[in-house]
C-alpha cells in the first residue's frame, strides 16, 4: 500500500472523526442548560460585560475548589 | 497588606498602543509610496538616484507588509490582550511582578527585533518568503518574544479568578499556538555557516544567510500553508477576538449567541488550515490538494460568517447607536468588511475564477479590503475604545472621529474598486487571442492600461493614510489635552466635540 | 468532557494544536518525497548562476515576477512550456512570486539575450516605452558577493545531496557537470570565467574593465542567472 493510501483513510478518518465530535459539541451546547448541573452558555457572555475588577466572576475558580 | 483598592495595570498595553500608532503610520506611508510608484515610477528615485537602491518598489515591498502585519496588527494584537486578557479573566498585572517583567521585557524585545527587521529589509538582507523574509538570527528573536509573549499568556490565565475562558481568550490562545507552529516549520532553513565550518573553512560569505529546508515545490507548499494561515491567525482569528471583546463592551449588548461563537471558533479553527492550497492552483503541487484547497476555501464562509453574522445581530434592536457612536460605526463596518472579503476570498479559489485572478491585482485588492476595512477598523476601534480607560480620559474629539471614518471608508472603496478593474482588465487581457490563435495584447499592453487604476488606487490609500494621521492626532490629544475622569468607566466611550 | 476542556486551559490549547496541525500532517508531508525529484535536463545553479540569484532575492525582483508558467495555451503560448514539479529541485527558496506586475520569467533565458537585459536593466523604459519597472543602475557598480553562493553550494552539497562536480542527466541523452570548487579561491576563479564570457557581450565599459580587473559587477552575476533561466 502506497503512502497516497495511508493519506486519504488518514485524511477520511480524521475528517469524520472531527465532524463527529463538532456535531456532539453542538448537542452538549444546547442540552447542557437543561440537565441538573448543567449551565447556560450565554451566560459566559457577561464575562466581558461585568469585567469589573471587583465584579463577582461568572464561574468563580473557588467553586471548583469546594468540590 | 495594601491599602489601594486593587486595579487593572495597563503599562504594558500602553506601549504596545505606541507601537500600533507608530507603526502603523510607517507601514501605511511606505504603502502609499508603493502605489505611487506603481503609477508614476519616478517616484523610484524620490530621495535622489543615489538611494535609489533603497527606495525602489521591490526594496519597500518586503517592508511595507512586514511594518503592517507584525509591526501594526501584532502591536494592536498585542496591545489589546494586554488590556483584554486582564479584564475578562479578572486579575491584574499588579498582583505578579513576574508577569509585569515578562509584559515589559516582551515589549523591549519586541522593539529590538522591529529594528533589526527595518535595518535588513532596507539592505536587502532577505528570504524573498513572503510574510517570512527575515534570516535565521531574526528567527530566533522573533521565536523567543513569541515564547516570552507565551509565557505572560499562560501565566495570566494561570492566576485567573474566572473560571471559564471567555471566546475572546480562546482566540487569543490559538493565535499564539497558531503562529508559532506555522512560524517554526515555513522558516526550517540552514544557516551555511554549519556546512562552511564543518569543511574547515569558516566564515564564509555573510555569516547570517542560509539555505531553505525544502525546495522547489514543496517550499511553495510549505510557504502558502504559511502565508495563508498567517493571515488566518494574524488577521483574522485576533481580530475577532477583539471584536468579540468590544463591541459587546462598547454598546453594552451580550453577544447575539455565544454558543454560536464557540462553534464558528472550532470550525474556523479546523477548516482554514486546509486552504492554503488555493494559493497554489494550476501550479506543480499535487491535483487533489489544490482540489481540497478550493473546496475548504469554499467550506470557509461558514464559520468566518458565523463571527461576523453573530457581531452584526449583536447590534440587534440598538441600531440607533451605529448612527451615534462613530466608534460603533468602525466595528460595524468592520464586520461588513470582513464579510465581504470572506466571501470574495472563496470565490477568487474556485479554480476557474482563480485562472484569471491569479498573479493579478484582483488579489492585491482582495487582501487591502480585507486589512484596511476590517483589521485596520477594528485595531482603531478597539485602541479608540481603551483610550479613555487606561488613560482615563474622554476621547479628544468625536467630530474628528466621525470625519475620519468617513475618509478612511472612502480610501477603502476606492482601493478595492479600482483594483478590482485593474485585476479583471489584467487578467483578461493576458489571456486575450485574437482571431487567428495569436496572443492579442504584448505584456506591456497590460501594464500601461493599469495607469489610471493604480494612480485611484494612490489616491484611496492617501486618503487611509490621512484618516490614520488624524487618529494619531486624537490619540495624543486625548492622551494629553483633556481632564482626567474620576470614575471607572462602563460600556460607552465618553468623547468631546 | 466539552464544558470541561474549556475549563482547562491546557488541554484546550493541546486540543486547538492538535485541530489545527491536521491539516498540516495530511497534506504537506507525504508529497515531500515526491515533489523534490528533478526531472531531466535541471541543472544544479553554477557559482556565478547563483551569485545572480542571490542579487535578484536582494532585490525582491519576484515582488513584481512570477516564475511558474501554468498550464494554459494563453501561457504557454506567451511564456514556453508550462512549469514541472522537477524543474524547481534545486530552487531553495522558491521564487514562484504572488503577483504579475511584469512578466513571467521562468523560461525569459529562451527569448531574452545578455545585451537586452543590459539596456533594460539600466534603463527599462528606454527599451520597452511605458515600463513601470524600477531602473537598476547601482547593479553596475555594486560588488557581487561570490563568497556567500559559494557557502551555500556547500551547504547544498553536504545537507541535501546536490550533484555539484557530478554527472546530471541532459535531454539530449549527454551528461552536464557543474562544477564547484573546492576553496573560495577556486570558486572565485570558475564566477570570473563565467562573468568574462557574459561581460563579453556586454557594452559597458565600467562593467568590462571591472571584470578585466578580476571584479564581478551585481548586474553580470544577474544576467548569468537570467540567461540560465530556460
Ligand atoms: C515594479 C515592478 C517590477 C520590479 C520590482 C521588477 N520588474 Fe522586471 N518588469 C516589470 C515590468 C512591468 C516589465 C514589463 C515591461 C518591461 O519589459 O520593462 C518587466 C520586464 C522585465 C523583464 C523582461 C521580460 C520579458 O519577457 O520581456 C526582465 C528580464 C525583468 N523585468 C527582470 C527584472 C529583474 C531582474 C528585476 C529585479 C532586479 C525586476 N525585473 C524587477 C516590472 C518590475
Ligand atoms: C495606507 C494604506 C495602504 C496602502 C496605500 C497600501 C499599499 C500597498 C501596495 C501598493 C502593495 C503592493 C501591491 C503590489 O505589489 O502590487 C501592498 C501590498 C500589501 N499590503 Fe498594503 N497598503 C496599505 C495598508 C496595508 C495594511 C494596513 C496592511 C495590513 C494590515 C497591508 C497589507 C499588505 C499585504 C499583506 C500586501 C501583500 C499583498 C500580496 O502579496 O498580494 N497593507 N500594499
Amino acid at each position: 500500500m502506497g503512502i497516497a493510501e495511508y493519506q486519504a483513510y488518514g485524511y477520511f478518518g480524521l475528517t469524520a472523526f472531527l465532524v463527529f465530535a463538532l456535531y456532539s459539541y453542538i448537542y452538549h451546547l444546547y442540552s447542557t442548560d437543561k440537565k441538573d448541573g448543567g449551565h447556560d452558555y450565554e451566560n459566559y457572555s457577561n464575562i466581558a460585560l461585568n469585567d469589573d475588577i471587583s465584579d463577582a466572576p461568572v464561574s468563580p475558580i473557588s467553586d471548583d475548589k469546594e468540590k | 497588606m495594601e491599602n489601594r483598592p486593587l486595579e487593572y495595570d495597563y503599562t504594558v498595553a500602553k506601549m504596545f498602543m505606541f507601537t500600533t500608532v507608530v507603526l502603523g503610520i510607517v507601514g501605511m506611508l511606505v504603502g502609499v509610496i508603493l502605489a505611487f510608484q506603481l503609477a508614476y515610477p519616478e517616484v523610484n528615485t524620490i530621495l535622489g538616484e543615489g538611494l535609489a537602491e533603497y527606495t525602489n518598489f521591490s526594496r519597500l515591498r518586503p517592508l511595507h507588509t512586514d511594518a503592517v502585519i507584525f509591526g501594526f496588527t501584532f502591536s494592536g494584537i498585542w496591545a489589546t490582550w494586554y488590556y483584554v486578557g486582564q479584564r475578562v479573566l479578572k486579575v491584574s498585572m499588579a498582583e505578579s511582578a513576574l508577569l509585569m517583567f515578562l509584559g515589559k521585557l516582551h515589549f523591549w524585545l519586541y522593539l529590538v527585533g522591529v529594528a533589526a527587521v527595518v535595518v535588513s529589509l532596507l539592505m536587502g538582507i532577505t528570504t524573498s518568503k513572503e510574510y517570512a523574509e527575515f534570516e535565521w538570527p531574526i528567527d530566533i528573536a522573533i521565536v523567543v518574544v513569541w515564547v516570552i509573549w507565551g509565557l505572560g499568556l499562560f501565566g495570566l490565565i494561570g492566576i485567573r479568578r474566572e473560571k471559564s475562558l471567555y471566546i475572546s481568550i480562546w482566540y487569543y490562545i490559538a493565535t499564539f499556538l497558531g503562529i508559532a507552529m506555522l512560524y517554526l516549520f515555513n522558516n526550517m532553513e540552514i544557516p551555511t555557516m554549519l556546512a562552511t565550518n564543518a569543511a574547515g573553512e569558516s566564515g564564509i560569505g555573510a555569516w547570517y544567510h542560509s539555505v531553505s529546508m525544502y525546495s522547489g515545490t514543496n517550499d511553495a507548499l510549505v510557504q502558502w500553508w504559511y502565508g495563508h494561515n498567517a493571515v488566518a491567525f494574524g488577521f483574522t482569528v485576533p481580530i475577532v477576538a477583539m471584536i468579540y471583546y468590544f463591541l459587546p463592551k462598547e454598546s453594552g449588548q451580550a453577544i447575539y449567541s455565544y454558543k454560536l461563537s464557540l462553534l464558528s471558533f472550532w470550525g474556523l479553527m479546523f477548516v482554514y488550515l486546509w486552504a492554503g492550497g488555493h494559493h497554489l492552483l494550476y501550479s506543480t503541487v499535487p491535483d487533489w490538494m489544490q482540489t481540497m484547497g478550493s473546496i475548504f476555501s469554499v467550506i470557509l464562509i461558514l464559520p468566518s460568517w458565523g463571527s461576523a453574522i453573530n457581531m452584526l445581530l449583536t447590534m440587534k434592536g440598538e441600531w440607533q447607536q451605529v448612527a451615534a457612536s462613530p466608534l460603533i460605526k468602525f466595528m460595524v463596518l468592520g464586520s461588513t468588511f470582513y464579510m465581504f472579503s470572506t466571501l470574495e476570498g472563496p470565490i477568487q479559489a474556485i479554480k476557474s475564477v482563480n485562472a484569471i485572478a491569479h498573479f493579478t491585482d484582483w488579489i492585491v485588492g482582495h487582501v487591502h479590503d480585507g486589512v484596511l476595512g476590517w483589521v485596520g477598523f477594528m485595531i482603531m476601534a478597539a485602541l479608540f475604545h481603551m483610550a479613555p480607560r487606561v488613560f482615563k480620559r474622554e476621547i479628544y474629539s468625536k467630530s474628528l472621529m466621525a470625519t475620519q471614518f468617513w475618509i478612511q471608508t472612502l480610501g477603502v472603496v476606492l482601493y478595492f474598486t479600482s483594483m478590482w478593474i485593474a485585476g479583471i482588465t489584467q487578467g483578461m487581457m493576458w489571456r486575450a487571442h485574437d482571431e487567428f490563435g495569436n496572443l492579442a495584447y504584448s505584456f506591456i499592453d497590460t501594464v500601461t492600461v493599469l495607469h489610471p487604476y493604480y494612480t485611484i488606487r494612490g489616491v484611496g490609500g492617501l486618503l487611509y493614510l490621512v484618516g490614520f494621521l488624524m487618529f494619531a492626532y486624537n490619540m495624543y490629544k486625548t492622551m494629553s489635552a483633556r481632564p482626567v475622569e474620576e470614575s471607572e468607566l462602563q460600556s460607552a466611550s465618553p468623547m468631546g466635540a | 468532557m466539552f464544558h470541561w476542556l474549556e475549563k482547562h486551559p491546557f488541554f484546550f490549547a493541546v486540543g486547538v494544536f492538535l485541530v489545527i496541525s491536521f491539516a498540516g500532517l495530511i497534506e504537506i508531508l507525504p508529497n515531500f518525497a515526491q515533489a523534490s525529484r528533478p526531472v531531466i535536463g535541471t541543472a544544479p545553479y553554477s557559482t556565478l548562476e547563483l551569485t545572480g540569484r542571490h542579487v535578484y532575492i536582494k532585490n525582491s525582483c519576484n515582488a513584481c515576477h512570477s516564475q511558474l508558467v501554468r498550464p494554459f495555451k494563453s501561457e504557454t503560448d506567451r511564456y514556453g512550456h508550462y512549469s514541472l514539479s522537477g524543474e524547481y529541485a534545486y530552487d531553495r527558496p522558491f521564487l514562484w512570486g504572488s503577483k504579475r506586475t511584469g512578466p513571467d520569467l521562468w523560461r525569459v533565458g529562451n527569448y531574452r539575450t545578455t545585451d537586452w537585459h543590459e539596456n533594460h536593466m539600466k534603463d527599462p523604459a528606454g527599451v520597452v516605452p511605458g515600463s513601470i519597472m524600477p531602473a537598476y543602475t547601482w547593479m553596475f557598480t555594486n560588488k557581487a558577493d561570490v563568497d556567500t553562493a559559494y557557502a551555500e553550494q556547500l551547504t547544498v552539497a553536504q545537507f541535501f545531496s546536490v550533484p555539484y562536480n557530478k554527472p546530471v542527466p541532459m535531454k539530449d541523452g549527454s551528461a552536464k557537470v557543474v562544477k564547484m570548487g573546492n576553496s573560495v579561491a577556486e570558486a572565485n576563479a570558475l564566477a570570473l570565467a563565467e562573468a568574462q564570457v557574459i561581460a563579453a557581450d556586454m557594452k559597458d565599459q565600467n562593467v568590462k574593465d571591472a571584470v578585466a580587473r578580476g571584479e564581478i559587477p551585481e548586474i553580470v552575476a544577474l544576467i548569468a542567472y537570467l540567461n540560465s533561466l530556460k
